[in-house]
């Protein structure tokens, strides 16, 4: 009897049957626009607007003036033997516009960037031979021996200058790693070095030179 | 209280430069780059950073500027690839003044030339004016002179030579006593228009040249010249030339027997070719000059690159009149382009346009070379006086051919004009009609031919439309081609039908036609110009019936809008861009085919501005 009750008790407990309803969407937590446009990498920057602003950079010199002025010790020496290697067209032969890097045109930009850089140095910092406001690529005061926030300060002037926005915007670790070129290039330069630059300065130039190649500045 | 609300203020106003985002930052370099030619500057991204900044009102200013015209025109200048380059050696001898070196009575002295220029005298006709009797030397053509020098007379040479200021040493050359001459001022007043040092100093290489001597016959000033028949008898194969010459003297074509005594106009090729009354013109304005004696002799100092344009050119090397002439020629098309887009014009007029633009060199060019090319072999078809492709009379006279600088509209070149297709940098870097129909096909319709996939037969079909295997791409493309039947292949010399009818009676003879019935009529058609086989009608529409066909086709305003998008996204469009390029395409039309509203469509959609995961960061 006992067990007869137990059975009785628990088909009395059982669930009970429940009809299913209809099915809902669930409400909106937020509306996101799906992108389902092609994307790509980011493309070369056009030879012409590179040789512009080169150019620019060069103090708003004509083709043929910064040739002139970045000629000397192996620098630079005739317009003639980038044009091509930056991926311009020639129409006279039907040669089309490089639309990819290689690795001549890299080596151009080098180069280029090089002569800039240290062009832009003798002319902006070194002696203090120009004033503060027409410097044209290092337009900052230099200071001696900067700590990490000093040069992050000078920095920012030469990101922006090259790449188009703020470093603060860059990936964390970039003003640091380019303090720590700064810093190795000062260090191994002598004090009364044979070349024109001071250590600082030279330092200066590589971290322009390194700026200038970096894939950000010919790409958009 | 106050700093309390000073501490809220400044907490709750934005930061404009942590406002930006790396995404905006990059979104505007892109625009700088696409819309200004350069990455931005420190004080534009200051500016960009103001909370004020209006970027829509930053893009349609920069939307009027040099360097968003420049920035469209190189996407058709990469497809049309406007420049030709030394392979099309335009050298045609009515134009080129050559020069000797004599021996003159005070010293060695420069005497300019014609090859090919008529004289009456035999020993000299259709060569150098001076004769080896003279002055002691042979002159072969592209060689160094045989013998040894002697003084020339001064009575020989006032008798075979006179002195003329021509237009490359004196701006006003035209007034009765010029004194404009060359001098460091040019270099600002004609930038770009460096004749090589050789033109400007005589032989010594210091004394200024002031003046030329050339010969008699080619400093004549005259605009039409009796033909002339010499009435020699024609050269046997293998007699030697007259003593004294190393080549036979030229003789009397077809055309100069059957209409000797009249008139013919100087500035033809016919002219030169078949009259001694035609020379150089005014200040020697129909020819140009050459330092040398060579096929192509150095005469003005060249950029060999110019991507940011003439005013910024690179390295430059002499180099012969004709690259003078090709690099004017590619001006005009950037230049028409350029008014096209800062005007915000109707695309389309690219193609339809009577009118363009012309400097100095240009203006020089259409008023008294472009005749030089014609009229070849058609005259002996009658065809002796160039009805020009661009009117001579449309082209401003103010122009002098040294100024560079100056560009002015022409508002109407004539008829037969229509755009860059009738334009010499078109014509010669497409010289055969096929080439300049597939070109169009292409850059505008964004369409190609590709071939069949079947098994070349032999055929003797001359009939390219119905070749098997050929057919399937000439079906398309001989109709289009005939659009260019009345233009000269790799020239601008115009065919009229009032002289070069689609059937010419004279070829028609069983015998004794005329030269022109085999290369200006197609004998394998017998009754029909070169290239017009396919389509007459087409052939008498000329190249404005293929500029006004493209210009109605639907096509043309998906194309311009899928060629420019792709340029500025740095891709080609994808399937998924359809209704996108769709889009654009109805912007285009509506704008009435002005490229700044295309333009400014796409600059501002999200497919530019997210164009890359760079700039979605």
């Amino acid at each position: 009897m006992r067990a007869g009750a137990l059975v009785l008790a628990l088909a009395a407990c059982g669930p009970a049957v429940i009809a299913p309803s209809a099915t809902q969407p669930l409400p909106p937590h937020r509306e996101l626009a799906v992108d389902t446009t092609p994307k790509q990498r980011p493309r070369m920057m056009p030879a012409e607007v590179y040789l512009r602003a080169y150019m620019m950079w060069f103090g708003g010199l004509a083709p043929l003036e910064v040739q002139a002025r970045a000629r000397g010790r192996q620098l630079f020496d005739a317009w003639d033997d980038y044009l091509a290697a930056l991926g311009l067209p020639d129409y006279r032969i039907d040669l089309p516009r490089q639309t990819q890097s290689n690795t001549l045109m890299l080596a151009a930009f080098g180069r280029l960037g090089e002569a800039l850089c240290v062009r832009a140095v003798e002319h902006d910092l070194h002696d203090a031979r120009t004033p503060p406001d027409q410097r044209v690529v290092f337009a900052f005061e230099p200071i001696a021996r900067p700590s990490e926030a000093q040069f992050d300060e000078r920095f920012d002037v030469l990101h922006r200058g090259f790449l188009g926005y703020p470093a603060a915007l860059a990936p964390a670790d970039r003003a640091k790693r380019y303090y720590a070129l700064f810093t190795q290039v000062a260090a191994h330069h002598p004090a009364k070095p044979k070349t024109p630059l001071t250590g600082e300065e030279t330092a200066w130039a590589a971290v322009c030179a390194a700026l200038i190649q970096h894939p950000e500045t010919g790409l958009y | 209280m106050r700093w309390w609300l000073l501490i809220v203020v400044l907490l709750v106003a934005p930061d404009s430069r942590a406002g930006r985002r790396l995404p905006e930052y990059r979104y505007f370099r892109a625009l700088s780059i696409d819309l200004t030619g350069r990455p931005p500057t420190r004080a534009e991204l200051a500016e960009l950073e103001q909370p004020g900044f209006d970027l829509d009102a930053w893009i349609a200013t920069h939307l009027g500027g040099a360097g968003y015209a420049e920035r469209v025109r190189r996407v058709y200048m990469d497809l049309l690839r406007l420049e030709v380059g030394p392979s099309f050696a335009f050298v045609p001898n009515p134009l080129e003044l050559r020069r000797h070196e004599i021996l003159g009575p005070a010293g060695p002295e420069n005497v300019y030339f014609r090859r090919g220029q008529r004289r009456v005298d035999p020993a000299t006709d259709g060569d150098f004016c001076l004769t080896a009797d003279e002055t002691g030397q042979q002159f072969p053509t592209n060689a160094a002179p045989i013998g040894t020098a002697k003084p020339v007379s001064q009575a020989t040479l006032d008798a075979r030579t006179v002195l003329v200021k021509p237009w490359w040493l004196y701006a006003d050359y035209r007034a009765a006593l010029p004194s404009d001459r060359v001098a460091p001022d040019w270099s600002k007043r004609f930038p770009g228009f460096a004749p090589v040092p050789g033109l400007l100093v005589e032989p010594d290489g210091k004394t200024p040249t002031t003046q030329v001597r050339v010969c008699r016959e080619e400093a004549q000033t005259t605009e039409t010249g009796a033909v002339y028949a010499s009435g020699r008898a024609g050269v046997k194969k293998g007699e030697p030339p007259p003593a004294g010459r190393l080549t036979q003297p030229p003789g009397d074509a077809g055309f100069a027997r059957t209409n000797k005594g009249r008139a013919v106009s100087c500035l033809s090729g016919t002219g030169f070719q078949s009259s001694v009354e035609c020379g150089c013109g005014v200040g020697l304005e129909r020819c140009v000059p050459g330092a040398g004696f060579v096929n192509e002799p150095p005469a003005f100092v060249l950029p060999t690159h110019t991507p940011l344009g003439g005013d910024a050119p690179f390295e430059s090397t002499p180099q012969p009149a004709a690259a003078w002439e090709r690099l004017w020629w590619s001006e005009e098309a950037k230049h028409f382009l350029d008014k096209i887009l800062l005007d915000d014009r109707d695309f389309r007029e690219l193609l339809t346009s009577r009118a363009t633009v012309v400097n100095g060199p240009l203006a020089q060019f259409y008023r008294f070379f472009a005749g030089a090319t014609c009229c070849g072999a058609s005259a002996d078809l009658g065809y002796a006086d160039p009805t020009p492709l661009v009117e001579p009379a449309a082209i401003p006279e103010a122009l002098v051919p040294e100024d560079t600088a100056t560009w002015l509209a022409v508002g109407d070149r004539g008829p037969y004009a229509a755009g860059i297709l009738t334009m010499p940098i078109f014509l010669t870097k497409y010289g055969s009609r096929r080439a300049r129909a597939h070109v169009v096909y292409s850059a505008f319709l964004c369409r190609d031919f590709v071939a069949d996939a079947v098994r070349l037969a032999p055929s003797s079909e001359p009939d390219l439309t119905k070749r098997p295997g050929c057919a399937t791409c000439h079906q398309t493309l001989e109709p289009m081609a005939a659009y260019f039947t009345r233009v000269m292949e790799s020239d601008w010399t115009y065919l009229p039908a009032d002289k070069l009818p689609m059937a010419h009676p004279a070829c028609s003879k069983a015998k004794g036609q005329p030269g022109a019935c085999k290369t200006i009529y197609d004998p394998a058609f017998p009754t029909t110009l070169r290239g017009a086989y396919a389509s007459q009608g087409n052939a008498e529409a000329g190249p404005a019936g293929l500029a006004a066909a493209i210009a109605g086709s639907p096509e043309l305003a998906p194309c311009v809008a899928e060629t420019i998008a792709g340029s500025l996204l740095g891709r080609p469009l994808a399937p998924e861009d359809a209704a996108w390029k769709a889009e654009l395409a109805k912007t285009f039309v509506a704008g009435g085919y002005r490229m700044r509203a295309l333009v400014k469509a796409i600059v501002t959609s999200a497919r530019y501005r997210d164009g890359n995961d760079a700039r979605r960061q």
